[in-house]
């Protein structure tokens, strides 16, 4: 399966950037469409909450919408918009985190029931929950996670984002963004240890 | 922590959103959209808002069409990438299917609406005059308003308002032209032909050996013609109360 935000080539960024320049309206169905699924799923990742990650999303595509009717041609053309949609996912995450804190979001979230995309490709019962149980032990480590290094680890280690963009999404440093991914690679390779 | 781990983690928390997503989006930032269906007059373009179809034209030029969508109901339209449910069922009925449409008239006054829900309530091979229109919806006086709210019908085909013709049985005006209304009505089985002709001999009204009287047009005859042999025509309502006649159920001849 591929990465969910490797959906959008480069040339299909372009495309749709020269689109909004042209005109926003028109374009952006296009937009929506190209961007929902690594925005749903990044959302979701951070959340840890499908119900509330899909109005979020549609938030983050309305937010968007407003956001390039403000802006002028020249700049909606130079838009790099993954980086762009998954800062303003990013900054919606980050409200919506503090509304609802981290802790109870695990609870109701594992419930132990296998999720999606896991039966395609099992050899049998058995294998399916110990493969269950690898991925939940990583998405519980990543949920104790602070938001900063979550997001931080997410993009570089599950949607393998650049430093480059990761650095534009979350508005910081590359410096900063290197250091906090790798925190959150050892935070969470130290919560795998402990539950050995 | 190993490699395959995350690759897991990566593909079970994959998402993607729920069918109307876009529809929800277009919703809030207030953008209709329209698509091309094919119809059985041919392509049509149909737009549609948040609460339903606001517009159904023949396809041509999508400029002339744009234009006179946003100069009629003051928004703008573009066009659509998918369909989403509004969409897809207007798709379905406009080849024939049995869905319903939600269709958005809040650019109708109210007394187009009532009689745009009337027209909508006409069934596939029938078909019902103006001056019949406007006494079921309790304006027997307002023929002619009828007729032009008919006209105004934003959604034609998804209202049938080509089911709505004249006293004479005459189609009369149609938005796509009246040689397409009678082909539309042709297709959906109503025999024109046949009822010229009753209509050319003075009656108004025809009845069956079951004991019923019809308005001419209505699309029962033909249905129960098939276990009832033979019709004949009525000039008055007097001669269907002198053959001690009821009144059709379905096409109502006369005031309940």
């Amino acid at each position: 399966m591929a990465v969910a935000c490797a959906v959008a080539e480069p040339d299909t960024n372009t495309m749709l950037a020269e689109a909004l320049a042209r005109d926003v309206d028109r374009a952006f169905e296009d937009v929506v469409i190209a961007f929902r699924q690594p925005v749903v799923t990044f959302v979701a990742r951070m959340l840890r909450d499908d119900a509330r990650a899909e109005d979020v999303t549609q938030e983050v595509f309305v937010r968007a919408y407003r956001a390039l009717h403000g802006y002028p041609p020249e700049r909606r053309a130079e838009l790099r918009l993954r980086s762009w949609l998954l800062a303003i996912a990013h900054n919606l995450t980050r409200n919506a985190v503090r509304d609802a804190p981290p802790a109870s979001d695990s609870l109701e979230y594992d419930d132990g029931t296998p999720r999606v995309g896991l039966t395609d490709r099992q050899p049998g019962p058995e294998g399916e929950v110990l493969r269950a149980e690898a991925w939940q032990s990583v998405g519980d480590a990543v949920a104790q996670l602070s938001p900063a290094l979550r997001a931080a680890f997410v993009m570089r280690y599950v949607d393998d984002l650049s430093y480059d963009e990761i650095a534009e999404t979350l508005g910081q440093p590359v410096g900063t963004v290197k250091a906090s991914a790798h925190r959150g690679l050892l935070a969470v390779r130290a919560q795998l240890e402990n539950e050995r | 922590m190993t490699e395959s781990n995350v690759h897991d983690y990566r593909d079970a928390t994959l998402r993607s959103v729920s069918p109307n997503f876009t529809a929800k989006v277009f919703a809030e930032i207030g953008l209709d959209r329209y698509t091309i269906c094919p119809s059985a007059i041919g392509d049509v373009y149909v737009a549609w808002s948040t609460p339903g179809v606001a517009a159904v034209r023949l396809a041509g030029d999508e400029q002339t069409f744009e234009a006179w969508y946003t100069e009629r109901f003051g928004r703008r339209v573009v066009p659509a990438v998918e369909d989403d449910p509004v969409s897809a069922a207007a798709r379905a009925k406009l080849q024939g299917g049995r869905v319903t449409v939600p269709i958005d008239l809040r650019d109708c006054s109210p007394f187009e609406q009532r009689v745009l829900h009337e027209a909508a309530e006409i069934r596939r091979g029938n078909a019902r005059p103006y001056r019949w229109l406007a006494r079921e919806i309790g304006a027997p006086d307002a023929t002619r308003a009828v007729g032009n709210a008919l006209g105004r019908n934003p959604v034609p085909l998804l209202i049938p308002c080509h089911r709505v013709i004249r006293t004479d049985c005459s189609v009369g005006g149609y938005v796509f032209g009246s040689d397409a209304k009678r082909a539309l009505l042709e297709s959906e089985g109503l025999d024109l032909g046949a009822v010229e002709k009753i209509v050319d001999r003075g009656f108004r009204y025809v009845a069956t050996d079951d004991g019923y009287f019809c308005l001419p047009t209505c699309g029962d005859i033909a249905t129960r013609l098939g276990v009832v042999p033979g019709y004949f025509g009525l000039r008055t309502l007097e001669e269907a109360h002198a053959h001690g006649l009821a009144p059709c159920t379905s096409c109502r001849p006369i005031a309940a």
